[in-house]
């Protein structure tokens, strides 16, 4: 009878449990979750969900929370450009007004009209709260001089703008909505793209759909109309093996950054096909220039010279990468040839050099053991580096070649955000670090005198005047000269080294036309077709 | 027992402010700074000193705690940094996933735990026993990850019995809560043997056998309910700890619990997320406690609290 009882009692703790579980659990909408890849349905696997669809709100622009919003100037795959939501544009004499002429065609997913002030609202909405809204420039106000007509008002002339455009970050929404709504509209985004939000997931998906009214595509897309297929979803997962048999098993059709060491075997499935992208930016060693070893350019050049690039795109990469000498990527606009190729010349792997120079220094292996000293004290460095997994393999190979230099480089592995605060409190020596952007300016940001302290902590007078007028210089041949002579500056001096550029790696089966537009880092969707 | 329980939800009060003051040090001495990730790879000094200033990072440490607290009292967890989303409706948007997915695995680990072992015990020193004892140690030492991609690969991948990964409806946790519960059924095994066999040797088991009762009544009857309480211990804070989230078995599964948002906010610097989930752990945690301790005195008459 005790035993009886003792059953009863204990299976209803757990009868109870379940129950209150089941009350507790939001309803499941299971036509969101269909993980099988039918139903005209583009279903891509993806690493990250993004922190917020509301684009005024969000830090980080993706491929996931971007695709709903167009700029209004874009670039095709070859880097040319192209009139999107503005048909055209002029400055002024003074480069401070920029002014906008906008397509008649265009609706927000709301159904209202895109004009002059509705794209004023979003710009002023994007001035008041952005958490970015810095990098959209020095604008003094918004003004619609008619029904399509835009005018951007700078404080002084601001020549990134293009490229800030075509990045995305000041692409109209849909401000009276987003009015309505206030802090829903994260929930419930509209902008002009030719998807619409459908819904969501956190964590899990992220779900689009058609915007049949579409049909302002850009000049470079086949189809200009609606979307080819119905709807879109992300799945976020982050185990690679997981992901991979996802996509094996073919309940996704696009693998978007898969796992470079996996390629060959993906290679191997019938139907998939593989993509890449080159990022707009570099990894690189930051050096704090402030310290006592790197503030002598011979000791940052002795590091340029014994890396070989190379082997870390090979092996960190599997070879999906670019070396790189110079300081910008081949996708960034201002990127010179010239640059680098002079880059190259100077800093290909050559140990007899490096040694030479940090003799120079005074630096020399005055025992024998493989490592240069100094008064007795070894020439010893530490090297902040992510979890992330190339990193890892990057930063172990980056070791050994220093070694056979003679520097001996220790590895501290920390999270990003701890790298970050570090290299602004100058309490590092070296980081493996990364950068992206659309424009050179990017180099004022890392390098002009007032930005410099959260990065390398480098000061350069005459580097300062050039990246200050790249900024004013509104004449594109004479603006791409100046960065020319700054990257120059860079490339003789080294604050940095530059070592590869990452491409990111898309393995698709079942669908037609998806490409990523490395200038833009977007997926161009207008002609993508899945198959039968 | 009325009074029991009131002192004992009286006391996690305490518990509570304890945990809270060690949740906000503990958040506050992390490196790393949440104005600088908001504001992304460009900010300049300015906006960083102005955001810190907008989350009122700029203010002392005991005024920012003095803060936190009003806002528990007042039920209010915080926002996201980040989402913009209040940190109770984020929890509570994912702790479904985990509650499912921590009752499945108990009840894995308790059914498989409890019956090996006391196969073990009652075949102790056979074949038997150390195939159990065996497969326990296995169970414990395999890692989570390699588990769950083994059964991945065999159940959703070639036979494709479940999802490989994602959440959808109870189906789709099994096996998730297989992977956990066979780690927890290990030491689960361990325990109810050795108990086991603590509880054979009494005088009270030989007085059963002498008085002719079968052996299967024996063993369920007089000897599982006295080797129950220390399993049921060990049941508890498996299940405490797994409410707050399963880490590597849901980033493999891809599933959307409460430990993945943990590690989420904390790579991000997310702190009032970090400190309203970490809250809402211990509290779990503590509930946990006081219900396995009120399981005990069901199990064991002897054992009450007054």
């Amino acid at each position: 009878m005790k035993i009886h009882r003792w059953k009863q009692g204990a299976l209803s703790v757990f009868v109870a449990t379940a129950l209150i579980a089941g009350c507790s659990l939001q309803p499941t909408n299971q036509a969101g979750n269909d993980t099988s890849a039918k139903g005209n349905t583009l279903v891509i696997a993806s690493l990250t969900d993004p922190d917020s669809l509301d684009m005024h709100k969000t830090s980080w622009l993706s491929m996931e929370n971007s695709l709903i919003y167009e700029p209004l100037l874009t670039r095709d795959a070859s880097g040319k450009l192209h009139p999107r939501l503005a048909e055209k544009y002029e400055i002024s004499q003074d480069g401070k007004v920029w002014t906008f002429i906008l397509r008649k065609d265009v609706r927000y997913h709301s159904g209202d009209p895109m004009t002059a002030a509705s794209v004023k609202d979003s710009f002023d909405r994007l001035l008041a709260i952005s958490p970015v809204k810095g990098l959209a420039g020095p604008i003094e106000k918004v003004e619609a001089t008619d029904e399509h007509t835009l005018k951007v008002h700078f404080s002084q002339p601001f020549a990134p703008f293009v490229n800030v455009i075509v990045g995305g970050l000041v692409s109209p929404l849909d401000a009276k909505k987003a009015k309505e709504l206030g802090d829903g509209f994260a929930d419930n985004p509209s902008a002009t793209g030719p998807i619409i939000f459908d819904k969501r997931e956190r964590g899990a998906s992220l779900t689009y759909k058609k915007n049949p009214d579409y049909n302002w595509g850009p000049e470079y897309a086949a189809n200009k109309g609606p979307l080819q297929f119905d709807s879109m979803m992300f799945r976020f997962m982050k185990d690679d093996d997981t992901r991979l048999m996802e996509f094996k098993k073919g309940t996704v059709h696009v693998l978007y950054d898969a796992p470079p060491n996996s390629v060959a075997e993906l290679e191997t499935l019938p139907g998939v096909k593989i993509e890449k992208a080159m990022d707009v930016g570099n990894k690189y060693i930051a050096f704090n220039n402030k310290h006592p070893l790197f503030s002598d350019v011979r000791l940052r050049k002795a590091v340029a010279l014994s890396v070989d690039r190379d082997p870390l795109v090979q092996v960190a990469l599997n070879g999906f990468g670019k070396p790189v000498y110079g300081p910008l990527a081949p996708t960034i606009y201002g990127y010179s040839e010239a640059i680098e190729s002079k880059a190259k010349q100077l800093y290909t792997r050559d140990l007899g050099k490096a040694k030479q120079l940090l003799a120079e220094a005074g630096w020399t292996d005055s025992n024998g053991d493989g490592i240069v000293d100094k008064d007795g004290k070894p020439l010893s460095v530490e090297m902040l580096v992510s979890q992330e997994p190339a990193f890892q393999r990057a930063v172990q190979i980056l070791q050994s070649q220093l070694k056979e230099a003679g520097i001996d480089m220790k590895i501290s592995v920390q999270e990003m955000t701890t790298i970050k605060e570090r290299i602004s409190k100058k309490s590092y020596d070296m980081a493996l670090m990364y950068y992206g952007w659309f424009d050179a300016d990017i180099l004022y940001l890392i390098f002009e005198k007032s930005n410099s302290t959260s990065r390398t902590h480098y000061n350069n007078p005459e580097l300062d005047v050039l990246l200050n007028k790249g900024r004013l210089e509104m004449n594109e041949q004479a603006r791409l000269k100046i960065y020319e002579d700054a990257q120059e500056i860079l490339v003789n001096d080294m604050p940095w080294v530059p070592l590869w550029v990452s491409e990111t790696v898309i393995a698709t089966r079942g669908v037609k036309g998806f490409t990523v537009n490395p200038y833009t880092q977007g997926i161009t969707l207008h002609d993508v077709t899945l198959e039968k | 027992m009325r009074r029991y329980v009131i002192k004992r939800l009286l006391s996690l009060v305490g518990t509570l402010l304890g945990v809270s003051v060690l949740i906000f040090l503990m958040v506050h001495l992390i490196p790393g700074d949440p104005a600088t990730q908001i504001l992304g790879q460009f900010a300049t000094p300015e906006a960083i000193s102005q955001m810190r200033a907008k989350l009122g990072l700029d203010q002392p440490l005991w005024q920012q705690y003095m803060r936190f607290v009003g806002n528990l009292f007042a039920g209010d967890l915080g926002t996201s940094l980040f989402t913009g989303e209040k940190v109770w409706d984020q929890i509570m948007n994912r702790f479904p996933i985990t509650m499912q997915l921590a009752i499945l695995s108990v009840i894995i680990a308790a059914i498989f735990g409890i019956l090996l072992g006391t196969i073990a015990a009652v075949k102790q020193n056979t074949i038997i026993d150390r195939l159990v004892v065996l497969t326990s140690l296995l169970g414990i030492s395999a890692p989570g990850f390699w588990i769950a991609l083994f059964l991945i690969w065999i159940f959703a991948y070639k036979l494709a019995l479940f999802p490989i990964s994602g959440y959808e409806g109870i189906h789709s946790l099994l096996l998730p809560a297989i992977t956990l519960g066979m780690a927890e059924a290990g030491m689960i095994a361990r325990m109810t043997r050795s108990s086991m066999l603590e509880v054979i040797k009494q005088d009270y088991m030989r007085t059963a056998e002498a008085k002719g009762a079968a052996l299967f009544r024996i063993i369920l009857s007089h000897g599982l309910p006295n080797a129950i309480i220390p399993v049921v211990t060990m049941l508890g804070l498996q299940f405490g700890a797994l409410m707050a989230g399963a880490v590597v078995v849901e980033t493999v599964f891809s599933l959307q619990g409460i430990g993945s948002l943990a590690i989420e906010a904390i790579s991000k610097r997310d702190m009032p997320t970090i400190q309203g989930m970490v809250f809402f752990m211990a509290l779990i945690f503590a509930l946990t406690n006081l219900i396995v301790d009120l399981i005990y005195s069901r199990i064991d008459p002897r054992i009450h609290f007054d």
